[in-house]
């Protein structure tokens, strides 16, 4: 089945991903605004995936964590640096990896 | 080791049921390891899928965010975001789902537009290749992350499988099969038991009925 | 105790991932949406790439021989991390991966060789547990 992508980010990344084709764009302005908008993208059927900058994941808090955990199978919802390179210092893969398979594999999963 | 005994009637009617039991377990949990170990190795190379997807992504992200600055500085902000907004906006994306032992997984691939310039949306002449150049880096970035979302999603319900058929594992071996074993090995014990006592009643039996005579 | 009803639903659970019928590689090639219904009501896409990679793989009068998904059968009885694929059209594609010399309808392979195959084809292939 087809799907839409959406975009919640700062104004370069929407514009960015505009240009590339995404349907929904949303400029991150108020954390309740994005929240609900949030909300939104992800009870819509016809959107198959959603892009969010960590940095605004991050402004989201808690509220987005629990929205995320929340979801249905789609949207997918998958987190991007915007023009900043920024991400986070907690790595959810690596806490993935030790929770599921202990701490002494984690490193040799990242030395390859 | 005081293996928990379950409370059960020793007849040999009780013994065969639990070695049944036990041989069902015993499989059970054989295959379940296998399924573990397959789990495993499904993990680590979605892992290793990841590692490269994720840099190939985010490095062809950054120029993406290069190539956009670019044609901010060329064209103009203003004019840059217009254009956005008047860019043709259809991207599909075809998602289905595909399964690794038990867990659906979703796939994605991106719709093939091969959109030049006149398809793009935009119009022409007020436009110029560095919007084009920003266009394209950001199709890739999104050819790229879409692989990646797909590549994620399907490493966490791995690990959320992992999890659970790891618990199934140690629980047989660790809990279950033992308490069967325990209790067989105590039925067996109490039915020698009650052999020897019945061989030995017999015998004072035939003793007393001999000294009759 | 109703350990037995437990069991029993894990290992009837385990094979619900399997197709309820397999599709030939020459018909996946030739279909626009290659999938096959699962035996849980769902389905299972098989991706483009492998088709191509195996098609490449395997000649002509053998792609409609090849049933896809690929099975790779794990039984206790070959022992810990050991797995058997048959199908002749199958273990020839197979043996070309892994660079093995395929002999007949039959391959036993071993755990790296199981890694392999999963990395290079992990749509076309499937897990089959048997009871044993």
């Amino acid at each position: 089945m087809s799907f839409k992508v959406a975009v919640i980010g700062d104004v370069d990344t929407t514009t960015g991903f505009a240009l590339a084709g995404a349907q929904y764009v949303h400029v991150h302005i108020d954390k309740n605004g994005t929240l609900s908008k949030l909300g939104e993208l992800l009870a819509d059927k016809e959107i198959g995936l959603v892009l969010i900058t960590h940095r605004i994941a991050e402004e989201l808090g808690a509220e987005f964590r629990m929205t995320i955990r929340k979801k249905g199978l789609l949207p997918i919802v998958l987190r991007i640096p915007d023009k900043t390179g920024y991400t986070p210092k907690v790595d959810e893969l690596y806490n993935l990896i030790k929770r599921t398979v202990g701490a002494e594999i984690v490193v040799r999963a990242e030395g390859g | 080791m005081a293996e928990a005994v379950s409370a059960v009637t020793p007849t040999r009617m009780e013994l065969l049921k639990l070695r049944q039991r036990v041989s069902l377990a015993q499989k059970g949990h054989d295959l379940l390891r296998e399924k573990m170990d397959a789990l495993v190795i499904e993990f680590f190379e979605v892992l290793k899928k990841i590692g490269d997807a994720k840099s190939a992504a985010l490095n062809q992200l950054s120029l993406a965010y290069r190539a956009l600055s670019v044609c901010s500085a060329v064209m103009g902000t203003i004019e840059t975001r217009q254009a956005s907004r008047e860019a043709k906006r259809e991207l599909e994306i075809e998602i289905s789902t595909r399964h690794i032992m038990g867990i659906v997984v979703p796939t994605l691939e991106v719709e093939e537009l091969k959109r030049n310039a006149l398809s793009r949306g935009y119009s022409l002449h007020t436009t110029s290749s560095v919007l084009d150049d920003a266009s394209k880096e950001f199709e890739k970035a999104l050819g790229l992350l879409v692989k990646l979302a797909e590549l994620e999603e399907s490493a966490n319900a791995i690990a959320r499988e992992l999890e659970g058929t790891k618990r199934r594992v140690n629980a047989l071996e660790y809990i279950l099969i033992p308490r069967l074993k325990a209790t067989i090995k105590f039925i067996e014990m109490r039915l020698d038991e009650m052999e020897r006592e019945n061989f030995s009643r017999l015998k004072r039996i035939k003793a007393m009925l001999e000294a009759r005579e | 105790m109703n350990v037995d009803r437990i069991l029993k639903f894990e290992l009837n659970k385990l094979n619900v991932h399997l197709p309820k019928r397999r599709i030939s590689l020459k018909e996946a090639l030739e279909s626009t949406r290659p999938q096959v219904a699962t035996r849980d009501g769902s389905v299972h896409r098989f991706k483009r790439e492998e088709l191509d990679f195996l098609a490449g793989l395997v000649p002509e009068i053998d792609r409609g021989r090849l049933q896809l998904p690929i099975l790779i059968a794990l039984d206790p009885k070959f022992g810990r991390g050991a797995a058997r694929i048959t199908g002749e059209a199958e273990v020839i594609a197979i043996s070309q991966i892994l660079g093995k010399k395929s002999t007949g309808g039959e391959l036993l392979i071993y755990r790296p060789d199981v890694a392999i195959i999963r990395r290079k084809l992990p749509t076309t292939t499937q897990y089959l547990f048997m009871p044993g």
